[in-house]
């Protein structure tokens, strides 16, 4: 117990001394104040009346910068992407164009050849035509001449078989009697059956 | 060798760093051995202040001491590195100026702008910037040597230079207790200007207490009155004993307790924690402290102006 307190006492005195030898630790002196003040207040002014003003206004100056080039890329970027789209549109629009006109073109090229395909068939049906009456017109000139002819030797040919000249007008209308009953025609067409008629009548 | 070790397992690292340590202290004291208890070294006195020129202004004890020079180099120091990169400030910053424009960033907007509005903290960031900015300053040059320790002189050519210290203008109580006097009467000031006199004690009521009869809102109120004095010390002594303690870890650590015991294998152990401690200190505490003490006093500035309590 004595020990305790003993060792309790040496404790005290030695807090005690601390104390004494320690105590300007926590004393605030009046003069080292001033000199805070001093020191504090020089400080105060150089950095609120030149070094926080001019740092506060290049920060500002660089945030306004940065803040204007970010705006103008901004707009450089939404000009190019107008520009593009026009592009884009203005390259579409000639596509459609080219193709229309592709497309124009060949329409006229078929219609052109539609065209001259009828027409060329027009020009052959019409030749075909007038070939045709020409044919006609020339058989039935054709056929008037072989009339005209079988007539003739018909009436050389009765004459010689009946040794007088028939009288020519009672005659030859007799022969034109016959002759018109004659087709002829077939001639033209088909020999076969005039031939035994005209060989018959002769 | 050193793959040998880097081979080996956490543990048994650990166990042979350790083992290393022994054996060297084990040295140290074949070498050294122990003279027993040092009483003639005080480890209070590297906090002293001798005056060096004394200076008295009729009661007032104006003396240059190595606290009034560390309040001086303090004040150069800040001053002379903001103007500096005041005068250099480029569109396209250095690392420096990167750095410092970002401790600048978190003054102005951190601290300042977070606590009060915009009006008045464009009013009051130069001096809590200051504040900051000083504190900070005040507190690095405490852990670089300067010869200032006149009590261990050492003799060059015959002439007694003073030894290598450390010690930090804000590990002596007046300087903190006057930072934070100034600031206690700045936000008080603020307060009854923005509120009017008897508005502004009225404002540290808390709401919610006007149906309780007279005697306890007055006991409030002493309660009140008693914490804004609470904060003169709480503020100061906050900054003090933080820059003390560190100094003192070091000074311990550093050698302290060895020249104490008379124990030279003791440093062998305390040195590595001296350094950790030394690093601990500077890259944090330093920072820490003054970042706590300027964001302290933009919010109770802050608090004296806001609406309500």
């Amino acid at each position: 117990m004595s020990a305790l307190s003993e060792t309790g006492t040496t404790l005290l005195l030695a807090a005690a001394k601390k104390d004494e030898g320690g105590s300007f630790l926590v004393t605030p002196g009046l003069g080292l104040m001033l000199w805070t003040l001093i020191a504090f207040g020089v400080t105060y002014y150089v950095l609120s009346k030149v070094a926080f003003p001019k740092i506060a206004e290049a920060l500002d100056k660089r945030r306004k910068a940065i803040d204007e080039s970010i705006d103008s890329a901004l707009k450089t970027k939404a000009e190019a992407d107008q520009l593009l789209e026009e592009y884009r549109a203005r390259l579409k629009e000639a596509r459609e164009q080219a193709d229309d006109i592709v497309a124009r073109s060949r329409k006229a090229a078929e219609a052109h050849q539609d065209e001259a395909k009828s027409s060329a068939k027009q020009y052959r049906e019409e030749l075909m035509q007038s070939t045709r009456k020409d044919i006609e017109n020339e058989t039935r000139r054709a056929l008037e001449e072989i009339r005209k002819e079988v007539a003739g030797l018909t009436l050389i040919a009765t004459e010689k078989v009946t040794r007088k000249s028939l009288d020519d007008e009672d005659h030859r209308r007799l022969i034109e009697e016959a002759l018109s009953e004659v087709d002829f025609s077939a001639l033209a067409g088909d020999k076969k059956n005039g031939a035994p008629n005209g060989s018959g009548d002769s | 060798m050193k793959e040998r070790f880097m081979a080996l397992g956490t543990g048994k690292k650990v166990l042979l760093v350790f083992g290393l340590f022994v054996v060297v202290a084990v040295v140290v004291n074949m070498l050294v051995p122990s003279e027993g208890k040092n009483d003639a070294f005080k480890p209070e006195t590297e906090f002293k202040l001798d005056p060096w020129v004394t200076l008295k202004l009729g009661p007032l004890d104006m003396s240059l001491n190595k606290a009034v020079l560390y309040l001086f180099l303090a004040c150069a120091l800040t001053t002379m590195a903001m103007l500096y990169i005041a005068k250099r400030m480029q569109d396209r910053p250095n690392r420096v100026q990167t750095a410092v424009e970002a401790a600048y960033d978190l003054a102005r907007n951190q601290i300042t702008g977070n606590n009060m509005d915009d009006s008045m903290a464009l009013r009051w960031f130069p001096f809590i910037g200051t504040i900051f900015f000083f504190i900070l300053f005040s507190n690095l040059i405490g852990y670089v040597p300067l010869p200032t320790n006149t009590e261990h002189t050492v003799e060059v050519f015959g002439i007694a230079f003073p030894t290598f210290a450390i010690y930090a203008a804000t590990a002596n109580l007046s300087i903190p207790l006057m930072l934070t006097l100034m600031v206690w009467f700045s936000y008080h000031r603020e307060g009854i200007k923005a509120k009017g006199f008897v508005p502004y004690f009225k404002s540290w009521m808390p709401a919610g207490l006007e149906d309780m009869p007279l005697p306890a809102r007055a006991g409030i109120f002493a309660i009140e009155v008693i914490s804004q004095f609470v904060r003169i010390i709480s503020l100061s002594v906050r900054l003090f004993a933080n820059i003390l303690a560190g100094h003192l870890l070091i000074l311990f650590m550093g050698g302290g307790l060895v020249v104490l015991l008379g124990l030279a294998a003791l440093g062998v152990f305390t040195l590595p924690i001296a350094i950790l401690f030394f690093m601990f200190e500077v890259g944090l505490i330093a920072g820490l402290q003054a970042f706590i003490f300027a964001t302290l006093t933009s919010i109770y500035l802050g608090a004296a102006t806001a609406e309500g309590h």
